[in-house]
């Protein structure tokens, strides 16, 4: 861990180069302003910890209008440091320490729920820390929504985690990382954070890990809470919050409080006409605990994955119904209690698959399941 | 059944308590019902008629009757506040439909209430008693998009579903709750986004609360704006309010709306956007502006330059929201400072 509190010596010497021709592959950050004052009274400054776990917001590209094809092999990453030096007022807004959680970078294999788990862990340990007042988590925009509701059930703190990417890479022009990292670190550093479980916020929008999704390919307003909405803004005077999230989370969560090293299998399975029962007896030959079948409209099956989902029934596995309109909760029926599909509320069925493990390193008795799709 | 009332506005009130079934009622949550009129409350000239639908009135009573079903969920009783569009709700009719919720909601029996009204200003009324209502029981202002009359009328959904928030103890400490469309809505965040649609009402800035699904109803957020119970308002012993008015902005607007309402007795100004020149002057008038916005979402933020000037900012409020905050503050103090504090925590 790296402690960059040094933040007069960054601050000139980031002055010192204000050069207008900027190398290729560094920042696209304007420099015709100067940087903000260095605030009167540092020591009262909260303490953030960046956590890197890698992303668009650490990507590079050539040339800055290249927002669509960055990165890949032999293109050096964006290091937490390298961010840091970039924009170097961050430290007028927060004690900064930076931490690299990335995967290594030859590793075949992109992120994986391993690394999840591996973050969660170091983040129970940075949060018990009584130093450290928040944690902003850099991510991939792709699965971090996935990332951030498995850190929102697991972390065991009320301290501030904030979740933030950017759609376009660290050195693109207009790229909306560098204001991303800025607010992420006044979310993470605000009081009024506390408490509200892990968070989401691009675009100056604040939003339960548990309700955002990402809603589109390019666009720098991808973040949505699709039914319930964002919480709060970073709005240039203030961090401004509207709403306090009611399901369980963090402090109080059931599953918080300890590491895990793996969690029970679970897949989807999606919907859509004709599709077929042997995907999922596929599922169960490869041994899941679980199974999240994306119904069609407010959750449904086909006759071909019904059939099969008796059968995967019949073997343990616990099944949980999501509805593909991402949007709506799938409710609690008559007909749906008689097959013994656990509803899954308004999750999205890649955030009912993280639920369902979770639940199932603790039970698999139906009604229990039930009771935890209804409270987290 | 039916006994009218007059009232010192001279409004004739009707007042009833409807018999329930009394075999099942004694275990539901007694809800009232304060009728004030609107579209929920109109008949057409026929069934396909969406507008221009004023061919006659639905009284509570028809209202209730249509809708044997509200039997099984609550013990439901009613007042007439009015019977008309939202249009004609004026302050003595806001400050008798606040008195007469804060007398109920203080019965002991008492669950929650519903409040018919109106779409065009309903959010209006539903932020007034957000601000002035002094329970943490629920509040649920309804209303419908389509009249009593029409095919595919949303208007009975809406009420069945307010009186099941209105009976539900996890609508409790909510602030009043604005529902059409299955959405539970913040009084303070919900808007008129669409003259026609049935969906109508949408929260831009933080979103619904929760909804009506027909297994339960269900909330996934808590606002954390003051409101009802936790609100420093008090109109229990107000008979009208000081007059505040919204200055529209646009290109080349002058100072000629603002001469009017400054004759017309205004003590307090809500302005719409960045023209601000001809507001500057009222502070030696001891007229206190307020800057909302006219976009209809997004905070005006706070400004030592707006705050020089002796001037409010409205944060994410609406003018014609900022309006009614600020006829309150107005009651208690004319201290730009002090109303700003009240506009950054209601």
């Amino acid at each position: 861990m790296k402690r960059l509190s040094l933040m007069a010596a960054a601050l000139s010497a980031s002055l010192l180069c204000t050069v207008p021709l900027l190398p290729a592959g560094a920042a696209e950050i304007p420099t015709y302003a100067p940087l903000p004052p260095a605030p009167a009274d540092a020591a009262a400054l909260p303490t953030v910890v960046i956590l890197s776990m890698g992303g668009t917001i650490a990507s590079r590209g050539t040339p800055r209008l290249n927002v669509a094809n960055y990165g890949g092999k032999g293109v050096p990453r964006v290091d937490p440091e390298d961010w840091f030096a970039d924009e170097p007022e961050l430290a007028t807004i927060a004690n900064i320490r930076l931490e690299d959680g990335r995967p290594p970078v030859d590793r075949a294999s992109g992120e994986t729920q391993g690394d999840d788990l591996r973050v969660a862990a170091r983040l129970r340990v940075l949060l018990r820390d009584p130093t450290v007042d928040g944690v902003v988590v850099t991510h991939g925009t792709n699965t971090l929504a996935e990332s951030a509701y498995i850190m929102n059930l697991i972390v065991d703190s009320p301290k501030p985690v904030v979740f933030v990417g950017s759609q376009r890479p660290w050195t693109a022009l207009s790229g909306d990382g560098p204001r991303n990292l800025y607010d992420a670190v006044r979310v993470a550093g605000s009081k009024d954070a506390a408490g509200k479980g892990v968070l989401h916020c691009m675009n100056q929008v604040i939003t339960p890990a548990r309700d955002v999704s990402k809603t589109s390919a390019y666009r720098v307003q991808t973040f949505k809470g699709i039914d319930v909405g964002a919480i709060g803004y970073a709005d240039p005077d203030q961090v401004k919050f509207y709403r306090a999230p009611l399901r369980r989370h963090t402090t109080q969560s059931e599953f918080a409080g300890r590491d895990y090293a793996d969690l029970p299998r679970v897949e989807i399975a999606y919907a859509y006409r004709d599709a077929p029962g042997y995907v999922i007896d596929a599922m169960v030959a490869h041994g899941v605990k679980g199974i999240v079948v994306d119904g069609t409209g407010a959750g449904s099956p086909t006759t071909s994955q019904t059939e099969a989902i008796k059968r995967a029934q019949a073997k343990g596995v616990v099944v949980v119904a999501t509805a593909r309109t991402h949007g709506g909760r799938v409710q609690d029926t008559p007909r749906r209690r008689e097959a013994r599909i656990v509803p899954g509320d308004n999750l999205v069925p890649e955030k009912a698959r993280i639920l369902l493990q979770l639940a199932l390193t603790r039970s698999t008795d139906i009604a229990d399941i039930q009771r935890i799709f209804d409270e987290y | 059944m039916i006994r009218p009332l007059s009232c010192c506005a001279g409004l004739a009130v009707l007042l009833a308590l409807l018999p329930v079934r009394a075999d099942t009622a004694t275990a539901l949550p007694e809800v009232r019902l304060f009728t004030t009129g609107g579209t929920i409350q109109s008949k057409g000239a026929h069934r396909q008629k969406l507008m221009e639908y004023s061919d006659g009135k639905v009284s509570p009573t028809e209202l209730v009757d249509d809708l044997p079903e509200l039997r099984d969920i609550a013990r439901l009783s009613y007042a007439e506040i009015s019977n008309i569009g939202s249009g004609g709700i004026d302050t003595p009719k806001l400050l008798l439909l606040a008195q007469q919720i804060n007398a109920w909601l203080a019965q002991p029996e008492a669950a929650g209430a519903v409040v018919t009204h109106g779409t065009a200003t309903l959010e209006e009324t539903a932020y007034f008693l957000n601000l002035v209502v002094k329970s943490d029981k629920p509040v649920v202002v309804v209303g419908a998009m389509r009249p009593f009359t029409a095919v595919s009328r949303d208007g009975p959904m809406n009420l069945y579903n307010a009186v099941r928030v209105a009976a539900t103890p996890a609508a409790r400490d909510m602030g009043v709750m604005i529902l059409l469309n299955d959405e539970i809505n913040a009084a303070r965040d919900t808007t008129k986004g669409n003259t026609y649609r049935v969906d109508t009402f949408v929260a831009r800035d933080a979103g619904p609360l929760g909804f009506a699904d027909s297994d339960r109803i269900v909330f996934y957020r808590r606002p954390t704006s003051r409101h009802t119970a936790h609100s420093e308002f008090d109109v229990s012993k107000l008979s009208t309010l000081p007059r505040v008015d919204v200055l529209y902005a646009y290109q080349e607007a002058d100072d000629a709306a603002i001469k009017g309402f400054v004759s017309a007795g205004a003590r307090g100004i809500v302005g719409s956007g960045g023209y601000s020149e001809p507001l500057a002057a009222l502070k030696d008038r001891g007229i206190v502006v307020v800057q909302s916005d006219r976009k209809g979402s997004g905070r005006v933020v706070k400004s030592e330059k707006v705050a020089a000037k002796g001037q409010v900012t409205a944060d994410n409020l609406p003018p014609h929201k900022a309006r009614i905050l600020l006829r309150l503050a107005l009651t208690r103090t004319t201290d730009p400072v002090e109303i700003q504090r009240m506009f950054d925590e209601y």
